[in-house]
């Protein structure tokens, strides 16, 4: 077991190395054969871990492959965790990151960073697997940092664009932001267990939840030390999964490249949060505090994030403000006590978003990344295959059976409807609401930019065609898995459970979402204007997207800037630098001064400061004594 | 009582001295090719004699004036890696820099042979003469440019504090023995043990001088004032000799003292080392900072690192020693490649001495500027690299023993030393070359500054083997008392 | 006070009094002879312990070959005065107090008060025949082989250092003997008759 994970960590990381640092040296062919390689081995070895694990039902395996180091009681260990969700979360992994590696060859062709692009992607893949595979938080914690990290380099993979710096250090400071949580969060694992391992942290957490340990955060108040855990632990998990409030980055991240946007802003990465939450459920289940913290969150998340999908321009965006949508469902699962639904849908998320970012990427590279959808229109006729992919995607996002979004997306409506914490009813509202909202932006992008008439100019319409093999075929790939994954896994009531929607509110809601696209879309193009003209203040709000961003600038940056200024003034300047540093760097030259009058070079005068040394120590033990 | 298979890998040095010596005398050599393939293989034959004989379980030599142990083997190992590594890199400079012809292995085998005595001694006799047998050739190495007049005085410097020093450990060693009746370690300890409530004063008093003299040979405050000197006005490569080895057979010799034989004036050592090693971390860090000469720089960190392998000893416990020789060790194969880097940019007529000999080291040659940054990076203790592990652990054994306020005093005096070693590495990648021609190296010496450099790496990333190996030195039945 | 006691004061005192002479004599010559006395002074009181041996080789080697040689190279040099010690002035109460205070110190250390001489008892006497040099021979060569080869092992390095710090390469000017050039004479070559060319 041990050597088959090896066999699927490695390889990706030896990857992005040759990539990385002989790229220059290998070649463009050379580096994405090498980083192709490496994620095909860890991808069919995920294919046995998966049938072991999944079909053959193997059991639950800790394993401790190597003690870093040691402190104290504390073992910091490379361990791993094989379960079902893991094997399930290598799947998704491996899976999306093969078929977006060959679409990056498609897709980078001829960009100058084409062997950094390899090396970060490959990087990722091997961060994202030690994250999910980590059997402690030690080890998560390093997966969660390393794909944060990539996650910002690919961000500003473009780095000569503005936007793209301005994006990546948007991600790392808010990412940064919601750690603080997270690393609280693992202090009080530490704190109160004792251990880092998953297991007896899961193992314990029932016998020391039942002494009720509580903890006083601010005077005279007393509070659940578990549910302070299981809270801190998700901020940490609604910064790297793009929860209200801390969302704000992902639309964003999206000055990556498209591929980039695929595997890790929609995929794999964003997800972590979700996963982490599903792997610690027996935690959560212990603070129902926590739960409807979670559920409330995610459902706002999944209706206000989808709300302003509607009103955005740019393909990307809008499949961007989807995921934040998407995100929002699943910790709404995950809230409702539904791990199980959650990770149905990250999984099937997983494939219909990665196949709406492809055929989004397949868009904008047949037009010469042009990304604002305004530009676009008519474009079924150009691009045929592309326009199928990207209908498949949106009506699995829809959720409209026997796509597999309806499934898991089901489940989790049901799920909550059924759950009896405190916010269900609100959530169960706001994401049956979100349902309608879904499937409207989606097919209002997907009406904008295949129907209507084509705006680009007839000169490069002729330029616009299918691509290469390597960008069709993971498009086809992703297309039929998101036909089927849901199928699949629901096999024996599959036929039962889409005959049932044609009967629930759901489906209904989201055949008026379609609906609605294609009246003002397609046959009454006016009427978004008017709409727009008439609630002026709400569209601004949607445009201002709810004001986030700009209250950041305002009080965040902008406060953080004249706090600084005001630090550097008054504490750099005068304090610091005028004190300590030019007053050390003076405290220094003093005392180097004196310390040279000292080292005059002179052996006499060396040799006196060892006796009076000796002599001095001498005295004082001899005082002592 | 006399087994001589124990002292095997000390027998066959001296033998190979003798061979070198005579060699070198008579056989004409182009650039003293066989002297230096004999010095080598002197180094690799001991090595494997040594491993040969490692499994032997610990027993006392020779009436008692040698030990063989676990302790004394690992040491010796680690002299011989580090001063083959030390031969390789001086190799091109003994040849260029006129330093004579055979006369710089065969003083260095010598001193191999002295340190090789000092870390296995278990008398105060042997201990006293393998200390000098190490310094000796060290003193005569650091001469051995004789038209350099800077050499010279750091030579004649060096010679007469170091037997002033000597002269101090002699002196305390007499009183230790006056008042114990015995030169045998382990005698000594059971004596003092003895009455471990009350202790003659001519104790505490012999135990203050023996702590200067191996404060003296570590080189820390105020006992330090030879080594900045010395190691700016020495030839590159002698600095490179005596900053690397010595320093661990005195730590040897540190263990010896302190832990062997005197741990029942642990109390007393403890206070002395205390103030020692606060005022050594102190001014080391201090003072490098305003240092524009980097071997001086790097002899004021010297005494810095010094001060830190201290806080092992003060902790006093299994879990401090153990820290403080893999600090030793850590700080052995970084100051090996850090003044290996400097000898080896030294070319004919021209020693690097100054920060900005090393502008632009980057453009010159990208892979030797990686190592000394990794290099660096470890000497301010930061992850990945082994130097954040010493110092982790040299940290968790103060804690562990309730020093909390000295490990706060090293932490920030090692947050004082980040920045004058991330000057070396801004004055590397930021600037200007002042001489833009790259910069090449052999390829023995190229793969010995990437060996170097990534075992810096590697133990700092997988630093469980050599932890374990330290610690299991100090477990209780592996010594001899 | 015994008379051995009275020695044993006539002879610390000699030799801590020329000890002194030493480090501040101004004259370098005078400085070796009162190295040799405080030698002899210490070789005499190493007598009165019994170490015979120690006291003649002392003696021997240090006051009969070492500072003869010492005392060559100083007139050959022709050092009349060493350059006066400017410091030395300056410094010299510091000294002072701070040699009172280790002395102090030491001899506070060492009182009976402190150091117990049950401990350190009085050796018993050896008989007459004794043999100082029998005994120093049979430890050296058994119990202490061991710390006397790495002894050699000390001189022979200071043989290579001396040697390789006084004698780095032949100048062209160093005049020295050619061995075997000298072998290889024939007797034509040892000997030439010179005609006297002058007066009677």
């Amino acid at each position: 077991m041990q050597l088959l994970l090896t066999a699927i960590l490695l390889p990706p990381l030896l990857g992005a190395i040759l990539a990385g640092i002989f790229g220059t040296i290998i070649g463009r062919v050379a580096s994405h054969r090498v980083t192709v390689l490496g994620v095909l081995i860890s991808f069919i070895c995920s294919c046995i871990i998966f049938k072991n694990f999944i079909l053959d039902h193997q059991s639950t395996q800790n394993i401790i492959a190597y003690t870093w180091g040691t402190s104290g009681a504390f073992q910091f260990n490379v361990g791993f965790l094989i379960d079902n969700l893991t094997a399930t979360m290598l799947m998704v992994v491996t899976s999306v990151s093969l078929l977006v590696h060959v679409y990056s060859i498609g897709y980078m062709r001829g960009d100058a960073g084409y062997q950094r692009f390899f090396s970060y992607i490959s990087l990722f893949t091997f961060a994202m697997l030690m994250l999910i595979t980590a059997n402690n938080f030690f080890q998560l914690f390093f997966g969660w940092e390393a794909v944060g990290l990539v996650s910002y380099l690919l961000i500003g993979f473009w780095f000569t664009r503005e936007p793209a710096n301005f994006g990546s250090l948007k991600a790392f400071i808010v990412n940064r932001v919601s750690d603080v949580g997270f690393i609280l969060g693992i202090g009080g694992v530490i704190t109160l267990f004792g251990t880092v391992d998953f297991l007896p942290v899961l193992a314990q957490a029932p016998k020391v939840a039942a002494s009720l340990p509580t903890i006083s955060l601010f005077a005279g108040t007393s509070w659940s030390i578990i549910t302070v855990i299981c809270i801190l632990l998700f901020i940490g998990a609604m910064g790297k999964s793009a929860q209200m409030p801390l969302h704000i980055w992902l639309p964003e991240s999206m000055e990556g490249p498209t591929p980039i946007s695929a595997l890790i802003h929609a995929a794999t990465m964003v997800t972590a949060g979700v996963y982490m939450v599903a792997r610690l459920s027996p935690l959560y289940e212990l603070s129902a505090s926590a739960l409807t913290f979670i559920l409330v969150i995610g459902a706002t998340t999944a209706l206000f994030t989808g709300i302003l999908g509607v009103v955005q321009n740019d393909i990307k965006r809008v499949i961007a403000y989807s995921t934040l949508s998407q995100l929002g469902y699943m910790v709404a699962a995950l809230g409702a006590s539904a791990f199980a639904a959650g990770i149905f849908h990250l999984v099937t998320h997983a494939a219909f978003k990665a196949l709406l970012f492809l055929a989004a990427g397949s868009v904008i590279l047949a037009l010469h990344h042009e990304q604002d959808m305004r530009k676009m229109g008519g474009l079924r006729r150009y691009l045929p295959l592309t326009y199928s992919c990207f209908l498949v995607g949106a009506l699995a996002l829809a959720a409209i059976p026997p796509f597999s979004g309806f499934y898991s997306k089901d489940a989790i409506i049901e799920a909550v409807h059924l759950s009896t914490i405190h916010g269900a009813s609100y959530a169960y509202v706001a994401l049956m609401i979100g349902v309608f909202v879904t499937a409207l932006y989606i097919f209002r992008a997907f009406f904008m930019t295949f129907h209507g008439s084509c705006s680009a100019n007839s000169a490069s319409q002729d330029n616009i065609r299918e691509n290469g093999w390597v960008i069709w075929l993971p498009l086809v790939i992703l297309a039929i898995a998101s036909i089927t994954i849901g199928m699949i896994v629901k096999h024996a009531d599959a036929l039962q459970l889409a005959l049932h929607a044609f009967t629930s509110l759901p489906f209904w809601l989201a055949i008026a979402g379609i609906v609605t696209a294609w009246f003002c879309y397609v046959i009454r193009p006016a009427i978004p204007a008017m709409l727009a003209n008439k609630f002026s203040w709400l569209y601004y709000i949607l445009i201002k997207k709810y004001g986030f961003d700009d209250f950041n600038q305002i009080v965040f940056v902008r406060g953080t800037r004249a706090l600084a200024q005001l630090l550097y003034n008054y504490g750099d300047q005068r304090l610091i630098d005028d004190g300590l540093v030019n007053g050390s760097g003076r405290l220094i030259q003093w005392i180097s001064a004196t310390l040279k009058r000292l080292q005059t070079g002179y052996i006499y005068n060396y040799a006196l400061a060892m006796i009076i040394g000796v002599l001095a120590l001498v005295l004082w033990q001899m005082l002592i004594a | 009582m006399f087994n001589f298979t124990l002292i095997l890998p000390e027998l066959f040095v001296l033998c190979m001295v003798c061979v070198v010596m005579l060699v070198d005398l008579f056989v004409e050599q182009r650039q003293q090719v066989l002297t230096y393939a004999l010095t080598q293989l002197t180094l690799v034959g001991a090595a494997i004699l040594t491993l040969c004989i490692y499994c032997i379980p610990t027993t006392a030599n020779f009436s008692g004036l040698t030990v063989h142990d676990h302790l004394g083997s690992v040491l010796k190992l680690a002299i011989y890696i580090t001063s083959f590594f030390v031969f390789l890199y001086s190799r091109n400079y003994f040849r260029q820099q006129n330093m004579g012809k055979g006369e710089p292995y065969l003083l260095g085998l010598c001193s191999i042979l002295g340190m090789m005595v000092l870390v296995s001694a278990h008398n105060f006799l042997t201990l006293y003469l393998g200390l000098e047998l190490m310094s000796l050739p060290i003193y005569a190495l650091t001469a051995l440019q004789r038209d350099k007049e800077q050499a010279l005085e750091a030579a004649i410097k060096y010679f007469i504090l170091g037997a002033l020093a000597s002269a101090l450990l002699l002196y305390g060693l007499s009183m230790i023995y006056g008042a114990s009746g015995s030169l045998d370690i382990t005698q000594v300890a059971n004596v003092i043990g003895a009455n471990s409530t009350q202790h003659p004063l001519i104790f505490v008093f012999g135990l203050v001088f023996v702590v200067a003299g191996l404060a003296f040979k570590i080189g820390l405050v105020p006992f330090h004032m030879w080594l900045p000197d010395v190691y700016t006005g020495a030839p590159n490569a002698a600095t490179l000799f005596l900053a690397v080895a010595p320093k661990v057979a005195v730590i040897g010799m540190t263990i010896r003292l302190l832990v062997e034989c005197l741990p029942g004036l642990q109390v007393q050592w403890q206070e002395l080392l205390i103030v020692i090693s606060v005022l050594s971390m102190i001014l080391g860090n201090f003072v490098a900072i305003v240092q524009t000469n980097i071997k001086r720089m790097l002899a004021y960190s010297t005494i810095a690192h010094g001060g830190y392998i201290l806080l092992g000893f003060i902790a006093g416990t299994a879990a401090g020693y153990s820290a403080a020789l893999f600090y030793t060790l850590a700080y052995a194969i970084m100051s090996l490649g850090a003044f290996g880097i400097i000898t080896l940019l030294s070319k004919q007529g021209f020693d690097v001495e100054t920060i900005e000999d090393l502008q632009g080291l980057n453009d010159r040659n990208p892979w030797l500027a990686f190592m000394m940054m990794l290099l660096l990076f470890s000497m301010a203790g930061l992850p990945p690299t082994i130097g954040f592990f010493a110092k982790l652990s040299l940290i968790e054994a103060l804690v562990s023993t309730h020093f909390v306020w000295l490990a706060c005093i090293a932490m920030l005096v090692a947050v004082i030393g980040v920045y004058y070693y991330l000057r070396v590495i801004k004055v590397m990648y930021f600037d200007k070359p002042l001489d833009n021609k790259p910069f090449s190296l052999a390829w023995d010496a190229k793969m010995a500054i990437t060996i170097n450099g990534l075992a810096i790496l590697y133990f700092g990333i997988f630093p469980g083997a050599l932890i374990t190996l330290c610690q299991q030195l100090f477990w209780s039945g592996t010594m001899l008392n | 006070m015994t008379l051995l006691q009275f020695i044993f004061y006539v002879f610390s005192a000699l030799m801590l009094l020329s000890a002194v002479g030493t480090i501040i004599s101004r004259n370098p010559v005078h400085g070796a002879l009162f190295l040799v006395v405080c030698f002899v002074a210490s070789a005499g009181i190493w007598l009165m312990l019994q170490a015979e041996f120690l006291g003649l080789v002392l003696v021997l080697v240090y006051v009969g070959a070492v500072m003869t040689l010492f005392l060559f190279v100083v007139m050959m040099l022709n050092l009349d005065k060493l350059p006066s010690r400017a410091g030395f002035k300056k410094y010299w109460p510091f000294g002072i107090l701070i040699l009172l205070l280790l002395v102090g110190l030491m001899i506070y250390v060492v009182a009976p008060s402190h150091l117990s001489l049950a401990s350190n008892a009085i050796a018993i006497p050896h008989p007459a025949d004794y043999s100082n040099v029998q005994a120093l021979g049979a430890v050296i060569y058994t119990q202490y082989v061991y710390a006397f080869e790495i002894a050699a092992v000390i001189l022979l390095v200071a043989i290579i250092a001396a040697i390789s710090l006084a004698f780095h390469a032949f100048h062209q000017d160093t005049k020295r003997q050619n061995i075997s050039k000298q072998v290889q004479t024939t007797a034509a070559e040892r000997l030439r008759l010179v005609k006297n060319m002058g007066k009677e």
